[in-house]
């Protein structure tokens, strides 16, 4: 008979399932019908109207299932794997939307609920494209469906299903409790959100950036829809406005995921080259690609193959990027991986899938595809695009390659690793390109299509290159950057803005509807320009000033020690370490800041900060920075390492902390928490008298040498007794620093001794140890991310009316 | 020759400067054995935390080094010296990876790459001691 288990609401998880399935069945269904659409002519209106109906099963099946997650988890039915896994009926309401997409099952919901959306403006605003388009997202969503479906035929499994109850999952099925009837009553909580992405940054920035992802589908199924139905050249424009819309979106998620890093991550930064983050920026870089080729063939109908290879390899790498994260094969290369749910098989045959299918489709197409042979002009202004869309793919090509070093081990077999300082090496190639993509950004409007006087462009770039120079001459007095590279980049990245600026006052004379490129670049390059001041010139004011030599392998002092109560001069600051404070799982380390006022010759304390360590069960402990912000710099403080035990409360406590034991030879160091202890030899001449010993007795003392921080030096001597056949050892004690000798054994065979050093609890003074970073001019960064912003929508704004106009 | 030629050469050259300098920068993944055999070259080295031995840790001292003891995956024990703080938790460590290399019979790590007992999504072991502990 099978048990009746109690408490479960298993109505749910049924209605889910059968969601799951209409939502796959549905999208089949109509791909299908919208295949027979485009290519049969009889009966065209009968499959469009199924097509449709199906459509709308499939949307509203989607939706149903984002819902009844949501529902599940504020409802705490920890039945369900889910649920349990991603929540805990402690969470706050506003993070409950997290939950939802903080597994992989949610993830590709979300993703494919934004296909939804973006779907229903197709099917009632795509008029004659809506059958071809909606054909290909379709299949796409019969593919992302599949993802959830969690259907197991023998070892094939596909999908992982959100809907799975705790004590069917794999992990569980076979502990005993779990098949007890009442077994939920065991189960007091959920795991609950992981505590790092409990951030505001973590409830927007995972659906802006699948928006992002889901938006990359939309012009590849234009593309090949046009290839499909034959008009191969008339696709690109009602795409572009959907190519803006993704690069603009698509930016302001990856930049949110670094706001979240630069706020939450102790990373150091806003961007670290993290494969993950590589992952998203890489179709970003295409995706730009292919929205400024799409341009150059609606202007002039040139780079026709250009527009479809650039938008299937953005989508395409959305794909790949999903795999690079979700399949596990980064490994222990990146701070953020998923782990593998079984999907990897999946995830290769759906990026196969559509890479051969577009590939199949261009061959086929091949004679309409076909360049013209008019060449273009050096001096027409499609020519500097297509150069800037060529350093963009280098950038990508760069990237991918790196980042996929574990992908290369596991088809070849090799066993190379990322370059040892990532940062660099991505750096020094990704920075030069950065100077290139500036200037032909600083440029690029001033020519005109197919040709221009080359002697107009330079008159008119000449005022924004001059007062570029003058701008950079200043920051450079500012701030003397180290490589020369650097001044490049400072350079043309103020020309990109300046001359960007200069159009949108003497060319557009600030018409709104055709600003949107200007701002856009200008956005642009700010974020180069905040990004390099801020990276350049990141100060670490943690130094530490102690004299003591690592070596070359060690070249980090960048952390320092912070007794609670000390003072401490760091850059113009002076740090104090004021104490600390736990608020459920976190613990708030308060840091003050102070500066001293040269007239009244006092400390004034400027402001604090109270950096966090969070208990994490599932990470481990995580340490997250906080940061001051002025409107010129920021100031980031970061813990990096904290004792969490606790300390004896009174100063005068004598207790003694369990004595360690060492075995050492002539010459050897150790180290306490306050000292450096030199044993530097046996003394065989001791006084026997004074310890009431005679002469057929053995005593022999150790003699240690022992230096506190601050270089004063005490010396102290345990002596090992042998009297008769019994043996003692007589303790020495250096008041000053609380340590206490033993001297327990001699190794005649090793020449070594045994000894023992116990030290007083008071010994270990509460502190911190922190790393304190000044980012200056940081503002410039998120500016340049918000014109950005601004910029892509006003062009999709454009590109909409231009539409409408025809 | 047409403009569009010239510039097709000039990427696919860029693009094979990119793999050979990936290539040529990148690290290896190796055992210790390999690591004394070209000390003075930079790797990268999976292995297991020994618990067993203690942690050198002196931050009152300095707090930029930090020692412990790891066992690659031949089963090889070397003291390494990274050069940065104890990371938080470093007790729970499964896995390791250190970049660095060796110098003499120790390996002078630079990054030290920890993967956590559960990323986003935890294995069942993991999940088991949750339930234990919360029933």
């Amino acid at each position: 008979m099978e048990t009746q288990y109690l408490g479960e609401h298993l109505g749910f998880g049924q209605f889910g399932n059968i969601l799951l399935i209409i939502s796959f069945v549905a999208s089949l269904l109509s791909a299908f019908a919208y295949l027979f659409k485009v290519i049969r002519k009889a009966d065209q209106d009968a499959w469009l109207r199924l097509g449709r109906i199906a459509f709308a099963f499939h949307g509203v099946a989607v939706i149903g299932i984002v819902a009844l997650i949501y529902y599940l988890i504020q409802l705490h039915y920890f039945e369900y794997h889910y649920v349990w896994q991603h929540s805990s009926s402690i969470l706050p309401t506003k993070y409950m939307w997290a939950c939802l997409w903080e597994g992989q099952e949610g993830s590709f919901l979300i993703w494919t609920f934004w296909h939804v959306v973006l779907c229903s403006v197709i099917r009632w605003k795509g008029g004659e494209w809506e059958a071809p388009v909606m054909l290909f997202m379709m299949m796409i969503q019969v593919f992302l469906a599949s993802m959830l479906l969690g259907l197991e035929f023998g070892h094939i499994k596909i999908g992982s299903n959100p809907f799975i109850l705790l004590r069917n999952h794999e992990s569980f099925a076979n502990l005993p409790f779990i098949h007890m009837p009442d077994y939920l009553s065991k189960i007091k909580d959920g795991r609950g959100l992981n505590p790092l992405l409990q951030n505001y940054w973590m409830v927007i920035h995972p659906p802006t950036l699948f928006l992002g992802f889901a938006s990359t589908a939309i012009p590849f199924a234009f593309a090949m829809a046009g290839l499909v139905t034959g008009k191969v050249k008339e696709w690109v424009k009602p795409a572009l406005p959907w190519a803006y819309f993704s690069v603009g979106i698509l930016g302001v998620g990856i930049l949110m995921g670094g706001a979240w890093a630069y706020e939450a991550l102790s990373f150091g930064g806003f961007w670290a080259w993290d494969p993950v983050e590589n992952a998203s920026l890489v179709p970003w870089l295409t995706m730009v690609g292919a929205a400024h080729v799409m341009l150059i063939n609606k202007k002039n109908g040139t780079s026709l193959l250009s527009t479809f290879i650039l938008t299937t390899v953005s989508f395409v790498l959305v794909l790949y990027s999903t795999f690079l994260t979700r399949s596990g094969i980064l490994g222990e290369t990146s701070v953020h991986a998923f782990t593998d749910l079984g999907m990897t098989g999946q995830l290769i045959l759906y990026m196969v899938y559509f890479l051969v299918l577009s590939l199949v489709l261009i061959i086929y197409n091949w004679k309409k595809l076909k360049a013209p042979e008019e060449d273009e002009k050096v001096s027409s202004r499609e020519f500097w695009i297509f150069m800037g869309m060529l350093v963009l793919v280098i950038s990508a090509v760069q990237i991918t390659i790196t980042t996929s070093i574990p992908v290369i081990n596991k088809m070849f077999d090799t066993k190379m690793a990322p370059p040892a300082d990532a940062i660099d090496f991505y750096n020094s190639w990704q920075l030069p390109l950065a100077v290139v993509i500036s200037i032909l950004i600083a440029i690029g409007q001033y020519f005109k299509w197919r040709e221009s006087d080359m002697k107009v462009v330079l008159k008119k770039l000449s005022l924004s290159f001059i007062i570029a120079i003058i701008i950079a001459g200043v920051f450079e007095y500012i701030f003397r950057f180290p490589r020369f590279q650097h001044v490049f980049l400072l350079f043309s990245s103020i020309w990109a803005f300046t001359s960007n600026l200069d159009y949108l006052i003497r060319v557009i004379k600030g018409k709104i509807n055709y600003s949107g490129s200007s701002i856009a670049h200008m956005g642009i390059a700010l974020i180069l320009l905040g990004a390099l001041i801020s990276n350049a010139e990141k100060q670490v004011i943690s130094r530490n000033v102690l004299n003591i030599d690592l070596g070359k392998d060690f070249p980090n002092a960048e952390n320092i020690l912070l007794y609670q109560h000390d003072t401490l001069a760091m850059g113009e600051y002076y740090l104090s370490y004021k104490g600390k404070e736990k608020d459920g799982v976190n613990i708030y380390y308060e840091i003050e800041y102070f500066k001293a006022n040269h007239t009244t010759g006092q400390l004034e304390k400027v402001f604090s900060l109270k950096p966090i360590v969070q208990i994490n069960e599932r990470m481990g402990n995580v340490s997250e920075p906080a940061t001051a912000h002025f409107f010129n710099k920021d100031i980031y403080t970061h813990i990096t390492y904290a004792d969490l035990d606790e300390k004896p409360t009174t100063e005068e406590s004598e207790e003694y902390k369990k004595p360690k034991e060492y075995t050492i030879k002539t010459g050897d160091t150790l180290t306490t928490s306050n000292s450096l202890v030199v044993y530097e030899g046996l003394n065989k001449t001791i006084d026997k008298k004074e310890l009431f010993l005679g002469d057929e007795d053995l005593a022999v003392g150790a003699q240690f040498r022992v230096i506190d921080v601050n270089k004063k030096n005490y010396t102290t001597q345990p002596v090992f007794i042998i009297k008769g056949t019994s043996t003692f050892t007589k303790e020495s004690e250096i008041k000053e620093l609380g340590l206490k000798f033993a001297f327990s054994k001699i190794i005649p065979e090793e020449n070594k001794i045994l000894i023992s050093i116990a030290e007083k609890k008071t010994n270990s003074k509460e502190f911190v140890i922190m790393k304190a970073i000044i980012f200056p001019q940081i503002n410039i960064l998120w500016t340049g991310c918000i014109l950005m912003m601004l910029g892509s929508f006003i062009a999709v704004r454009k590109r909409i009316l231009d539409l409408k106009d025809n | 020759m047409k403009k569009i030629h010239i510039i097709g050469i000039v990427v696919i050259a860029v693009a094979l400067a990119v793999i050979v300098s990936t290539i040529s920068s990148s690290s290896t993944y190796a055992p210790f054995s390999t690591a004394l055999q070209h000390s003075g070259k930079t790797y990268h080295v999976v292995g297991k935390v020994n618990l067993k031995k203690e942690f050198i840790y002196n931050p009152e001292i300095n707090a930029n080094v930090f020692g412990f003891y790891l066992i690659d995956n031949e089963g090889a024990e070397k003291k390494v010296m990274y050069n940065g703080t104890k990371p938080q938790d470093f007790e729970r460590s499964e896995q390791i990876v250190v970049v660095g290399k060796m110098d003499g019979d120790e390996f002078h790590a630079s990054q030290v790459l920890m993967k956590c007992p559960s990323k986003y999504n935890g294995n069942a072991q993991d999940q088991m001691k949750t339930i234990g502990s919360a029933s």
